[in-house]
């Protein structure tokens, strides 16, 4: 329930990462379903890893309310940090993921009977980091887990979370029908520098407040 | 890659593109449409909106004589968006303070649902009402003696313009728009030459961000975080840090955007760069059925249409096409620029350039209608309420 | 043939847009906001309360305890329960009062204020939490939309902050 609950907030922070990263897929529904599917899974095997520490360490930080709020400024600078990076990496080509494209784009211009096969890499890497990169439900849910008596139990919580927001990432295989241009991907790419901004402010000013007022 | 963007005022072409008599019989059914929108008005007490009303029919007749005299749209369109721009606040604002005696909205009363509800926020809406049903706007349903500009009302006002206008909205509806064009206005050049084209774009990230974000945090980010136009209209009473930022952004924006910036451009600048509710507006345009094309065969590529255009939604490839972007708001800079007739108003299944003054007509006809029910009932209540201000016996 | 059938749909089509233009004041804006305010939305409680659980009349003006309102998602407000005495007009100048928020039959919060004369002025007075489900606090202090004691729509609106 949580999970579905928080799904649109999923969406709110995975989403940045998910959207332009499947706008660079080739525009294709099949592709897509594949890719989601390993990003999602990825996601899951970030959750169950981060399942396991937070319920180790969860306790202590379900009781402190201080210690909660530090962490959550923390990880949101942290996640305004990555987004910024991510923002940036985007149009070199060193980052792979343009160049996979454009390779990808051939084979599907070139012979629709090939199938393409887009490198796995990508999924994995973004689906096991957005899994771990605490976004704020993920968070929410972490210290539900961190209050739950085992840690089999934390597991299961952290399964059933992902099940619940895996549902709203559904529609981003529509995706698949919408036409590549460059214009996506700028605006993609703003998008997460106006979310690192969103991310930086609202993380940067817990901080402050907890090192003012303690 | 930045290109080069020049702006110069559009060339006048022959003012007398029709006759006088055959340009009255045009005006006729819009004057008619006037007096029938503002018969209301008369029937109400109040010399002062009366007085208001009747300038207000006067105004947009003749500007609509002008526009089949001359040929021209842009050029007479500007007087009464500029008008719009420059009266809405005038009146809006007396209005706040007569009722609760600030601009500021204080807690109570958006508690109350009293806080008028504003277009901009529609984008925001749509997830969390489709996902949780719920509005995440301080203001009621249905309209109320203390608040008559409710949720459903405004929405409703909206979806109707938008079915005949579609993203020219931005160019015969929006009461914010003016403020810039009237800055934009200003200069005789433009004192910044080079605009990045892929400017604009950030409207739409804008938008990405604030439909996204205001689903997550059940807020509209963007009244919260972004408006310009709250320096001009309501905003929330400064008492914390938070709100003293928002305030500072929000002045921040509307310096830059809306004043000194077009002012150096001569573009309209919010809305071609920022204004996330006129990127989704832009939307409409893919099923409205009025647009603007290039008789390819008249034109020489001499980018006066690309110059003149306010939002930057001419691009050299597009010309070349004989299509705008997506973000034209149909304002006519461009038709009226051209020395060659080659940009012309289309109707979309129709041969390009064959008919483009019936084109513009049937266009024109419920612009033009729209703009007299909607913003010349705001330019009257502001006139009636500026009248009221006077020292006048 | 085909490009004369686009052109004769395109005029039909223009005709019924100018036809929509026209019963835009008289017909259309009035349909559409119908259906809008009859989709079954509701304004986020944050801002409206959310809804009444239990009315307590008292001598000629009522109090109304509404459900606990808790942050959806990452909405950024805190979780509180809110209470209205209306009307305005008919409270006593000073009121106290110990109420039983969650209907278990024992009080949770006293509430006392002052009525002002002005009905744009805001009430100063205190709530003070009898368990360690809600804050006590006092006004004038913090407003914020799950911290307040205000005068709004001919109420006092009261909103305790939750635990
Ligand atoms: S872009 Fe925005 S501010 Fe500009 S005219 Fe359109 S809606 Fe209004
Ligand atoms: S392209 Fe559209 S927005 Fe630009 S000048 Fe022409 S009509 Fe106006």
């Amino acid at each position: 329930m949580l999970g579905l609950a928080t799904g649109p907030i999923c969406l709110a922070s995975c989403g940045p990462v998910v959207l332009p990263w499947m706008l660079v897929q080739p525009q294709r529904v099949r592709s897509h379903v594949r890719q989601l599917s390993i990003f999602l899974g990825a996601r899951l095997a970030g959750y169950l890893a981060f399942a396991a520490v937070i319920w180790l360490a969860g306790i202590a930080l379900a009781r402190s309310g201080t210690a909660r709020s530090w962490i959550m400024g923390g990880v949101q600078v942290l996640l305004a940090v990555g987004l910024l990076i991510y923002a940036a990496a985007w149009p070199h080509a060193r980052c792979g993921f343009v160049r996979r494209r454009k390779n990808d784009l051939v084979q599907i211009d070139a012979a629709s009977t090939a199938t393409p096969k887009p490198r796995p890499t990508g999924a994995i890497a973004l689906g096991f980091l957005t899994g771990i990169n605490l976004c704020p439900p993920f968070l929410v849910a972490g210290v539900r887990a961190a209050q739950l008596p085992t840690l089999a139990a934390a597991l299961m919580f952290f399964a059933v979370f992902f099940v619940g927001t895996a549902v709203w990432f559904m529609p981003f295989l529509s995706l698949g029908v919408v036409r590549r241009t460059p214009s996506f991907l700028t605006v993609a790419r703003m998008a997460a520098v106006l979310l690192a901004c969103w991310y930086g402010f609202t993380g940067g000013s817990l901080l402050i407040e907890k090192a003012i007022y303690g | 890659m930045a290109s080069r963007v020049l702006t110069r005022p559009p060339a006048l072409r022959s003012p007398a593109f029709r006759s006088i008599g055959r340009s009255v019989l045009l005006t006729l059914p819009m004057a008619l449409w006037a007096l029938l929108m503002f018969t209301p008005s008369f029937r109400q007490p109040g010399r002062n909106l009366h007085i208001g009303a009747l300038l207000v029919i006067l105004f947009m007749t003749a500007l609509f004589f002008l526009m089949m005299r001359t040929g021209k749209t842009y050029r007479w369109r500007r007087y009464f968006f500029v008008a719009l721009g420059l009266l809405f606040p005038v009146g809006f604002i007396a209005s706040l303070v007569a009722v609760r005696g600030t601009m500021s909205i204080p807690i109570e009363r958006m508690v109350s649902g009293d806080t008028p509800f504003c277009y901009m926020v529609i984008p925001m809406l749509i997830l969390p009402a489709a996902v949780t049903r719920t509005i995440i706007f301080p203001g009621s349903i249905l309209p109320t003696a203390s608040n008559p500009h409710s949720i459903a009302i405004m929405i409703g006002l909206w979806l109707a313009l938008t079915l005949v206008v579609g993203k020219a909205w931005c160019s015969y509806v929006c009461f914010f728009g003016g403020i810039e064009e009237g800055f934009a206005a200003l200069p005789k050049r433009m004192k910044i030459r080079k605009l990045d084209p892929r400017l604009r774009l950030v409207p739409w990230a804008i938008l990405l961000f604030v439909v996204v974000l205001s689903a997550a945090l059940f807020e509209p980010v963007y009244c919260m975080w972004l408006c310009p136009f709250k320096t001009v209209t309501e905003y929330p009473a400064v008492h914390s840090v938070t709100t003293a930022i928002q305030m500072g952004i929000f002045i921040t924006l509307f310096a830059g955007l809306v004043v000194v910036l077009p002012y150096l451009t001569k573009k309209r600048t919010q809305c071609a760069f920022f204004c996330p509710f006129g990127a989704f507006q832009s939307l409409f345009n893919k099923i409205n059925l009025f647009e603007i094309r290039f008789d390819r065969e008249k034109c020489v590529d001499c980018t006066l249409c690309q110059t003149s255009c306010p939002t930057m939604a001419l691009s050299a490839e597009s010309i070349r096409e004989g299509k705008t972007l997506l973000n034209c708001m149909k304002c006519g800079a461009c038709v009226d620029s051209c020395k060659k007739s080659a940009a012309v108003w289309h109707l979309k299944g129709t041969k390009v350039a064959l008919k483009p003054e019936r084109a513009r007509l049937l266009f024109l006809y419920g612009a033009w209608a729209m703009a007299t029910m909607f913003g010349g009932s705001i330019l009257a209540n502001s006139i009636s309420t500026i009248i009221g201000f006077l020292p006048l016996r | 043939m085909r490009a004369r059938i686009l052109a004769v749909l395109a005029y039909i089509g223009a005709a019924v847009t100018l036809l929509i233009a026209a019963c835009v004041p008289f017909v259309l804006m009035g349909v559409f906001s119908n259906a809008v305010a009859h989709a079954g939305l509701h304004l986020d409680p944050s801002y409206s309360g959310g809804t009444i659980v239990r009315t307590v009349a008292h001598s000629g003006y009522q109090m109304d305890v509404y459900a606990p309102v808790r942050p959806r998602a990452l909405q950024q407000v805190a979780a509180f329960v809110q209470i209205a005495f209306r009307p305005v007009a008919a409270l006593p100048r000073h009121v106290s009062e110990e109420i039983d928020l969650d209907g278990d039959g024992q009080p949770d919060v006293r509430v006392s204020f002052t009525v002002p004369a002005d009905p744009h002025a805001r009430p100063s007075g205190e709530v003070v939490a009898l368990n360690a489900k809600y804050q006590s606090f006092t006004m004038p202090g913090n407003y914020s939309f799950s911290e307040m004691m205000v005068q709004s729509g001919g109420a006092v609106v009261v909103r305790v902050p939750l635990r």
